[in-house]
């Protein structure tokens, strides 16, 4: 019994895992003056992705998809298409409420749409929760540590060659979704390799078709009307 | 399965619509005919097309480049050249699309093939001018400065999917302008066909190789 009872403590303990450790500089001077790394959106764009879908390392199939992301409001619309045309998903959240306004299937799941969502905030919107910590990883990388109000971590981390990656794990320390964003040309958003780790491993590798900045009607309208002065 | 069926619907109808190239015709049953008749005396075709994508979330369309082939009765290749490189080749009993993916072509995986090999025979009789036969569209052809050949959606099969077709043939110069897949009022798939060449010969190779 006493057997029983030692191999399901281990187990426990085993599959309890620990976040990163992070070395916070030691003065508070230090902790002040190192900037979190914000790979996210400042103002509302709209963004044209190529994104390959690879399941088990295989390339699977590549699609396109289009963001309308406002990092003011948290709102996102998103859309997912073939190479031929067919619009195969179509979403959006505003103020936390997500519409689905189009979804064939495979991404008709009662779950896609919302880790879609997650997904494309994770990427493009800075953290909604609290800083809990920054500092440096052992190999020198920038860090900082936010936590989720549903129980989940958020590391955003800048390499020391400026390659940035955003790291979301589950309460428990489970890395849930990684993402890698490479600027190998002027946009941030230019390559992003996203990993998720659910009951299937995926990962999607995108790259930038087009990104505008999209104006609001408001300041728009404003200019318009400048310009005909 | 239902998705790609409607997926590769988009390719074969731009396809299918290709036979169509034809002088102008009029209204009514004798119109079909005429356009089954006249394609006929087609073996091979080749063009160059320009798709755009309008929906409400694009704030203009978003444009593709591609090239098509083929040689009767059943070899074609369907190639998006940019943005996203992907082909769909039929050929000698074989349906199979592949994508770009680091720097090669790989295929495509989702288990579309299959799917294409139905829908190819189902545009089998468009390729005959058979577009009022298929039981899955209504069609209706209006003539005027240009032909249009507007296809309707019958039951549910493709309900919420496609709205209805629209396929506009030039009346000068007997060829098709464009096809235009409409989704539904905030989504469309405009082609636009150009450099049509009929009964060119085409190297067999096109069949065969990816790249």
């Amino acid at each position: 019994m006493k057997g029983i009872l030692f191999l399901i403590l281990t187990i426990l303990l085993f599959s309890c895992q620990t976040l990163p450790l992070i070395n916070s500089p030691v003065s508070s001077v230090n902790q002040k003056a190192l900037t979190c790394p914000a790979p996210f959106l400042k103002e509302k764009y709209r963004l044209v992705h190529t994104i390959e879908t690879r399941m088990a390392g295989d390339t699977r199939s590549t699609i396109i998809g289009v963001t309308l992301a406002d990092p003011s409001t948290r709102s996102v619309s998103c859309a997912v298409m073939t190479a031929e045309g067919m619009t195969l998903f179509e979403a959006e959240s505003e103020s936390g409420v997500l519409k689905v306004n189009r979804a064939l299937p495979p991404f008709n799941s009662a779950d896609f749409a919302k880790n879609m969502i997650d997904d494309i905030k994770l990427i493009f919107f800075v953290p909604e929760g609290k800083l809990q910590t920054k500092g440096n990883f052992p190999d020198g990388a920038t860090v900082c540590r936010y936590s989720e109000e549903n129980g989940d971590w958020i590391d955003v981390i800048a390499d020391k060659s400026k390659r940035t990656e955003i790291k979301r794990y589950s309460s428990s320390g489970i890395l849930k979704r990684q993402i890698r964003l490479n600027k190998t040309a002027g946009n941030v958003y230019q390559h992003i390799e996203l990993q998720g780790n659910e009951q299937f491993n995926y990962s999607l590798s995108m790259t930038l078709i087009e990104a505008q900045p999209v104006k609001s009607k408001l300041l728009r309208t404003k200019s318009s009307r400048n310009s005909q002065r | 399965m239902k998705t790609y069926r409607n997926l590769f619907n988009f390719v074969c109808i731009a396809v299918a619509v290709l036979f169509v190239l034809n002088p102008p015709v009029h209204a009514g049953m004798n119109a079909f005919e005429k356009l089954r008749k006249e394609s006929a005396n087609i073996k091979t075709l080749q063009a160059n097309f320009v798709q755009k994508k309008s929906m409400k979330i694009l704030s203009r369309p978003l444009v593709s480049d591609g090239r098509f082939y083929y040689i009767a009765p059943d070899s074609f290749r369907w190639e998006y050249v940019k943005p996203v490189k992907s082909v769909v080749i039929a050929h000698k009993n074989s349906t199979k699309r592949y994508v770009y993916s680091d720097g090669k072509m790989v295929e495509d995986k989702m288990g579309g093939a299959q799917a294409m090999k139905i829908v190819l025979n189902e545009i089998a009789g468009w390729i005959n001018g058979r577009f009022d036969q298929n039981p899955s569209f209504t069609a209706t052809i209006r003539g005027g400065t240009n032909t249009m050949i507007t296809l309707t959606p019958v039951g549910q099969s493709m309900a919420g999917m496609i709205e209805k077709i629209e396929i506009v043939l030039s009346r000068e110069a007997a060829t098709v302008k464009s096809v235009k897949i409409i989704e539904d009022a905030n989504s469309f798939t405009q082609i636009n066909f150009q450099n049509v060449e009929i009964n060119k010969s085409i190297n067999l190779s096109v069949f065969q190789d990816v790249k």
